[in-house]
């Protein structure tokens, strides 16, 4: 049990750093807000569940589980409606998408 | 502004009340047989107070629509699906991010939406935006129909219906078989 704890961990630290450095590497804040739900995803999932199962099966605390896992169900409702409203923010106040941008069928449709 | 109903108060304050259950850790000490009357007695109090004040901007439809054990058990079947969807994209941006060209194709694009119940439609939009890759910016409705903007990191296809099958295609399924 203490294996499955340690690659659960293991596997979120991974995803976690694929996201910061997305976020580094990204072209425009758009992309880099594509590359922080890795960590907000993943990076977050993994550690809740590996938490969970270290409290319940090595600490013996039905509360403090409950807690973790009620943790990551706000986590998993509040994370995109962040998201969400972040973007479109970020594009309302004017900020530029990258120049190889594809299409902006957003700026488009506001004029 | 919409008023609220009965229901959707009655709604709310269960909700708010199970979550004061489950974090002051009520709910354990209730199983166990020693219950506080006073902390259960405050929360109830104060759930109510928060139904009645915030019901009327989460409950505008049947709130006891997933009592139905048919579309409960949907609900419970979208969760793999989801996942399955979460981890390609997950495998898929950190490869993007971790590899050296950096191949990154962004763009907005918009795509029609086939779900009219607003639980359908802001389940399936958190569902978009919580899979790395895409963000729903922006929800329209035009002629009747509703429109998702969504940030893609890979354009594939700036078709409405095209982009919207690749974007969205099982989740929708998913979702549409719980709401209408």
């Amino acid at each position: 049990m203490r294996i499955v704890v340690d690659i659960l961990i293991a596997f979120s630290a991974f995803f976690a750093f694929a996201g910061v450095v997305g976020m580094l590497r990204m072209p425009d804040s758009f992309c880099r807000m594509q590359s922080s739900t890795n960590v907000s995803t993943f990076g977050v999932l993994g550690v809740i569940i590996g938490g969970a199962l270290y409290a319940g099966f090595f600490l013996g605390n039905a509360e403090m589980v409950v807690k973790i896992l009620l943790l990551g169900v706000f986590y998993i409702v509040t994370s995109p409606i962040s998201g969400h409203a972040i973007a479109k923010g970020a594009y309302r106040h004017g900020v530029k998408m990258t120049e190889d941008a594809v299409c902006d069928k957003y700026g488009e449709d506001m004029e | 502004m919409k008023k609220a109903t009965f229901p959707a108060i009655l709604s709310t304050a269960i909700v708010c009340y199970v979550f004061w259950l489950l974090i002051t850790g009520q709910l354990v000490s209730l199983i166990q047989g020693k219950p506080a009357v006073q902390q259960l007695l405050a929360g109830l109090i104060v759930s109510i107070g928060v139904a009645l004040f915030s019901a009327r901007f989460f409950i505008h439809e049947n709130p006891f629509y997933l009592f139905n054990p048919a579309k409960f058990g949907s609900l419970l079947a979208y969760i793999p699906v989801f996942l399955v969807e979460l981890t390609k994209a997950n495998i898929d941006v950190a490869k993007r991010a971790l590899s050296p060209r950096l191949p990154v194709n962004p763009g907005i694009v918009k795509v029609p939406v086939g779900l009219e119940s607003e639980y359908g439609q802001s389940m399936l939009a958190n569902s978009i935006t919580l899979t790395p890759g895409t963000i729903t910016m922006d929800v329209v409705e035009q002629d009747e129909k509703t429109y998702y903007y969504i940030h893609w990191i890979d354009v594939a296809s700036e078709d409405p219906e095209e982009a919207g099958e690749a974007i969205k295609g099982t989740l929708e399924r998913g979702v549409r078989r719980i709401w209408k």
